[in-house]
């Protein structure tokens, strides 16, 4: 698409902003994979319409405040990417515009605060599990509180589990395969810390020898999706300090952890420390794709097959472009079913913090998602993303559904054990 | 706000879009060459609303314009300056589909491909594919009479719209058709398919659905030139096959493609040829047969099978892309759409070929090779000077050729606001005119997708009464 | 009466323009629709006869309206190609132009179409005297309004065809039949619906009361065997064979509609949905149904105004093919503004019959 816009007055993202526009033709591919088009139906809520938008606040034919709500409602989940034909880099596009916007906009007092709360907690384990606790003392005054106050409260679990501190490094068993840095991930350490434990399980097990760096500290994601982009270049320096080891790969089990990290180089962009960033960029492996590659050792298998859907986290599967090798590690366990949930393109909702302030939006999502993993029939649901994780478990419960929600080395993990 | 636009917040409170945010997203379709911001965009939910709206724009004289999913490639959907955009997204319903009687209603605002997958489960589909089927609406696709890969055997949109519930320029509704292929009487139904929104808008339409053919069998070839691959079409014609689709790409498409999907086609091809078969078994297997003689004699250095319906649709899925993919290519393209006899292609192709380099411009061709309709891009940047008016000029040295090939300036684009000043090259003033006052006596104020598929902008300024009006047809407010 | 026999385009320009009424007439195949009323001059067509363009390779061919349908024929066949909406009354001196007047079409349009299926483009004499063109010669066209396709059952009311353009295919290298009889209507008319939904690709899948079906199968000779073998399997009871000559000459007396013997020749559009209730209510009207139950041919010798009835009780609308009558166009006519306005468009000044709305 033609613009006028000139890079050198936007700023270091410029040139990547211009040229993700130029590259969009507006063919409208991506209309019927965005999730917010699918729910709102109107063009301000695609990515074509966004692009359009953001192009003319670039070319300062539109005010910031005339495009922000829209550009708001995108989840990020990079849906569009996968359909676009021309190869837009959308989500450069959106990150890098809302890094740019983001200095420039008034937001109301509340939600200034609401937002730093989140920057402020989320990212930091020991704060999110003070915080959530905090939050389970407040949900008896849930009906009293504003309603963006309201949907982060009704995703706290009942129960948080106990804190649990993660070894410093995990041998390999039997002959040692290979050596990697893990990534622990924020939320997740808080939420569901069963999750680590059955990585480190199933890659010890599989002889890879695992270093929990000392100083590793969120990945960023959470703060340059939402255009805080100095905290998540403050955050990101201590990670490039943090594994700069000699490591076969830099691996995480979380797919926005994932794809925070190969964001380096776009994070970095005019920074000393690009070429680092790359770098470190080019070995970060989601753990799917990892031990795919490694080959897995023998899994027993199930006592009863078992019906799975995998459900694929937008940024592994968008992001990331991850998603035959999950259903590769699901498959290697024998007497396991998989089955592919209907719209499985589309986002469960989640999106890092945008449960949190789209909460409307976010729950029309989920309950979509729930009922296509409902109609698949299966017995477990299984997905890559702690995200995904929460809000799925959500939506089904709130449809009365119990059925079990499982990170994908969670049922590798409790297959190896003879769980199942 | 106006008071007219503040009466229109009362037909439609939770429907009309008119703050520039969320205006500028409806100011272009998929030619985005073109754009115009409306006034207003409202969002009827039924037929009753579209009613209103139109009878809104008849009371105020202001122009409008029906738009689906705004993937119009000849700016067919382009929103009239100031005017109204009335987008049917919201009417998107399936509202039935009867498997025994093999038909399917639907809205407007209803999505192509989903015709095909609601209607799977009875081993049914509806025929006409457009590329932009995943996204393009049946509303969309029965205005501009859409076309696709399978036109030469099944025909296009208007061969399967079986009827339409219309609301005409004056407020009105009309119903045309029946649930029956035959009729008796005037084609009016065939007259409104493909007039590009210019006589109504339909809310309601039945279309026909098709059982699915028994067995594929699609051809991949390579050559190195194009003009073989082209042979090799009018050989497969001259041996009394019937493919379902032949389509031919050149060496920049198929570029693209690969880029943008991965087919897994020969990237060193200089044309690529794919031929597909469909129907009975029995039938199939014996005309491959034929197929396979025909295609070895043409030249082709690499011919694939493909061997399941996974290879079939990453064949598929490359050539439907192309369009979109050839931005990987480009910052900007102009897509082109016409038809010349199918004997002509060959020396269409070279002439295209030998206008792309007198232009400096780089030309891909992708192409329904089986009913002649050419689709040439013209690859150009929009931000050197001059670059845009060139391939501007290219693309209309085309469609002149075309016409003189004895062919048209369109074979399923429709011809929209990118096309009008071409028409004169096709149609006599008095064909022309005749069309016009069709047109006139269903919207004699011109306010249904004014600017459209005629040349000249504004409406003609009425000199004395019109021949229609002396005879009492019409009425002018 | 008066009549008048053009040879040229502008000799019909300069009909219309001097003759207040008049009534176009091809090869007179279908008198009910080519006889003129008092007042009306018969503009007889037959002289704007030939071929314009034809060019195998393209699948198109252009003729002047007045062509017989049987010279066309026999220069398509020469190619082995064909007519697929498969016209009728070709044996009777049926001419293009008469064809897509009335809209008809015969048994091989179930393959893959009608008339307005294979119509590419018109030329006509509007009722201004302008010579209008529209559509294109291509097979692909989608240029200004379908006005080929609004000629299609014009009955003459929107203009004087004087040349068209159609599509045309390669004529199956090989065909064979087969009739088979069921036990009672219901049974053959679910045989119909099932194959009308499968993938069993039949040129013509036609229902005969009181309860068989004629299948036509075509393609290639060498799988025609084995086809015919799966088709009774699909229909779980064998038919009679009908193959070759025999095979050929049966479907080209169904095609022009001979043995219908007297009485009115009336076309009806429907759906096979109608076909219980007008198999209670036709008697015994000689008839066929024809493409899936989409077109019925029948002959009626009782009054017209009992048939008239019969259509407009099950909602459908008929055409009177042959037999003398004041309007034509019988049982359900649901024609509103839309076809008065643009009727008014190309004949501003009502030189053309107009077979105003029974209803």
């Amino acid at each position: 698409m033609q613009h006028r816009i000139d890079p050198e007055k936007v700023g270091p993202q410029g040139e990547v902003m211009a040229h993700a526009i130029e590259a969009c033709v507006h063919c409208g591919f991506c209309l019927p994979a965005c999730p917010t088009y699918q729910v709102l139906g109107e063009e301000m809520d695609s990515p074509r319409g966004r692009i359009f938008l953001m192009k003319e606040v670039l070319e300062g034919s539109l005010s910031l405040e005339e495009a922000q709500p829209y550009i708001d409602k995108c989840l990020g989940c990079l849906g569009c990417v996968t359909a676009c034909p021309s190869g837009v880099p959308y989500g450069e596009l959106i990150t890098s515009f809302r890094a740019y916007s983001e200095p420039k906009r008034r937001r109301p007092l509340f939600q200034k605060a609401f937002r730093m709360g989140l920057q402020e907690t989320l990212p930091y384990p020991a704060r999110f599990r003070a915080a959530a606790r905090l939050g389970r003392l407040a949900r008896p005054l849930k009906p009293l509180l504003p309603s963006f106050l309201r949907a982060p409260l009704e995703l706290l679990p009942a129960e948080l589990p106990p804190p649990e501190p993660l070894p410093e490094r995990v041998a390999a068993e039997g002959e040692r395969r290979a050596r990697v840095a893990f990534l622990a991930g924020c939320a997740q350490q808080v939420l569901q810390p069963g999750f680590n434990r059955a990585a480190l399980r199933v890659l010890a097990r599989n002889g890879v020898e695992v270093v929990i760096p000392k100083g590793q500290v969120c990945c960023g994601a959470l703060a340059l999706h939402t255009g805080e982009r100095e905290r998540a270049l403050r955050l990101a320096r201590q990670n490039l300090r943090a594994f700069s080891g000699d490591y076969d790969a830099i691996l995480t089990n979380a797919a926005g952890c994932g794809s925070g990290l190969k964001e380096y180089p776009l994070l970095f962009r005019g920074e000393a420390e690009e070429e680092e960033a790359r770098a470190l960029a080019q070995r970060v492996k989601d753990i799917a794709v990892f031990l795919v590659e490694l080959g897995l050792r023998e899994v027993p298998p199930l006592k009863e097959p078992l019906r799975v859907a995998y459900h694929d986290a937008c940024h592994l599967a968008h992001a990331q472009g991850v998603r035959a090798e999950p259903r590769a590690l699901l498959r290697s366990i024998p007497g396991v079913e998989l089955v592919e949930i209907p719209e499985g393109e589309l986002c469960c909702g989640s999106a890092g913090t945008y449960n949190l302030e789209q909460p409307q939006i976010a729950a029309t999502l989920g309950e979509r998602k729930a009922r296509n993993i409902l109609a698949t029939g299966a017995q477990v649901v299984v997905t890559g993303n702690i995200g995904c994780h929460t809000q799925i478990q959500n939506h089904l419960r709130k449809l009365g559904q119990n059925l079990p929600v499982l990170h994908t080395v969670e049922l590798l993990d409790k297959a190896y054990a003879g769980q199942l | 706000m106006t008071p007219a636009l503040r009466e229109l917040e009362i037909l439609f409170p939770k429907g009309l879009l008119h703050r520039p945010g969320e205006l500028a997203p409806y100011e272009s379709d998929a030619l985005t060459a073109f754009r115009a911001r409306p006034l207003a965009v409202v969002l009827p939910e039924s037929h009753e609303e579209v009613v209103a709206a139109v009878r809104w724009c008849q009371k105020h004289r202001i122009p409008y314009v029906a738009r689906g999913s705004g993937t119009s490639l000849s700016g067919g959907s382009l929103p009239v300056e100031g005017g109204i955009v009335i987008a049917l997204n919201r009417m998107n319903r399936l509202l039935r589909l009867d498997p025994k009687e093999r038909t399917a209603v639907v809205q407007p605002g209803f999505i192509n491909l989903q015709v095909s997958l609601a209607a799977a489960p009875y081993g049914l589909y509806y025929a006409p594919d457009p590329s932009s089927q995943p996204v393009s609406t049946i509303g969309g696709n029965l205005a501009f009479n859409s076309g696709g890969a399978h036109c030469l055997k099944y025909g296009m949109t208007s061969n399967h719209v079986l009827g339409a519930k219309v609301v005409l320029p004056d407020g009105e509704t009309a119903s045309l058709g029946s649930e029956s292929l035959e009729g008796v009487g005037p084609d009016w139904l065939g007259l409104f398919v493909g007039s590009e929104g210019l006589l109504g808008i339909a809310t309601e339409v039945t279309l026909r659905l098709l059982p699915k053919p028994e067995a594929y069998h699609t051809v991949l070839a390579a050559y190195d030139t194009l003009e073989k691959a082209g042979e090799a079409v009018a050989a497969v014609v001259a041996s009394g096959i019937l493919p379902g689709a032949m389509e031919i790409m050149d060496s920049l498409a198929i570029e693209a493609a690969e880029a943008a999907v991965g087919a897994g086609y020969p990237r060193e091809a200089r044309a690529l040829l794919i031929v597909e078969l469909e129907g009975e078994a029995p039938e199939v297997e014996a005309e491959a047969h034929h197929l396979e003689q025909v295609i070895r004699s043409s030249g082709a250095y690499e011919v694939r099978v493909a061997q399941s319906e996974a290879e079939r649709m990453k064949i598929w899925k490359g050539r439907k892309a192309a369009f979109s993919a050839v931005g990987r290519l480009s910052p900007d393209y102009i897509v082109q759409d016409g038809v010349v006899p199918r004997s002509k292609l060959g020396q269409a192709l070279a002439e295209i070929e030998r206008l792309s380099e007198r232009y400096g411009l780089r030309v891909a061709n992708v192409f329904h090779a089986g009913d002649g309709n050419l689709h040439p891009l013209i690859l150009y940047n929009g931000r050197v000077p001059g670059e845009l008016e060139r391939a501007e000029e290219l693309a209309g040295e085309i469609l002149r050729l075309c016409v003189a090939l004895g062919g048209s300036i369109t074979g399923e684009h429709g011809v929209g606001m990118e096309k009008r000043a071409y028409m004169p090259e096709m149609f006599s003033p008095t064909d022309l005119e005749a069309m016009r006052r069709i047109r006139q006596a269903l919207d004699p104020l011109e306010l249904s997708n004014r600017g459209k598929m005629f040349p000249g902008g504004e409406p003609r300024p009425p000199s004395g009464p019109h021949p229609l009006e002396r005879a009492g047809v019409i009425v002018r407010e | 009466m008066n009549s008048l026999r053009p040879t040229h385009p502008k000799e019909v320009q300069e009909a219309v323009r001097s003759h207040p009424r008049l009534l176009p007439r091809g090869g007179g195949s279908k008198p009910a629709l080519s006889s003129p009323k008092e007042g009306q001059v018969a503009l007889e067509l037959t002289g704007l006869s030939g071929v314009l363009e034809y060019n195998p390779g393209e699948y198109v061919v252009v003729a002047r309206a007045g062509t017989a349908l049987a010279e066309l024929e026999a220069l398509l066949r020469a190619h082995g190609q064909y007519l697929p909406f498969d016209p009728p009354f070709v044996g009777q001196g049926a001419t293009l132009g008469g064809t897509v007047a009335a809209g008809l079409s015969g048994p091989m349009r179930n393959r893959y179409g009608g008339v307005r299926d294979f119509i590419l483009g018109v030329e006509f004499v509007d009722g201004l005297g302008n010579l209008v063109r529209g559509g294109g010669k291509v097979v692909k066209n989608a240029a200004g309004f379908d006005l080929p396709k609004l000629m299609v059952g014009s009955l003459g009311r929107l203009g004087v065809l004087t040349e068209l353009a159609f599509k045309v295919f390669p004529y199956p290298k090989a065909t064979a039949t087969l009739k088979v009889a069921f036990p009672n209507l219901g049974e053959a008319l679910e045989a119909l619906y099932r194959l009308a939904a499968s993938p069993i690709e039949l040129y013509a899948l036609d229902l005969v009361p009181p309860n068989s079906l004629v299948l036509r199968l075509g393609g290639l000779p060498e799988a025609l065997p084995a086809r015919l073998e799966r088709l009774e399997g699909f229909l779980g009871r064998r038919g009679e064979r009908l193959q070759e000559e025999a095979e050929k000459a049966y479907w080209e007396g169904v095609r022009d509609l001979r043995d219908f013997g007297e009485g009115y020749l009336v076309k009806v559009a429907l759906t096979p949905r109608h076909i219980p209730a007008l198999e209670a209510r036709l008697g015994a009207a000689p008839r066929r149904y024809m493409s899936a139950g989409h077109l019925l041919y029948l002959a009626w010798s009782g009054p017209v105004e009992a048939l008239d009835e019969a259509l407009r009780a099950e909602g459908l609308p008929g055409l009177i093919l042959r037999g003398v009558v004041a309007n034509p166009r019988i049982g359900l006519n649901s024609e509103g503004t839309f076809g008065l306005k643009v009727t008014a468009a190309l004949d501003p000044e009502g030189r053309f019959e107009r077979y105003a709305a029974p209803n």
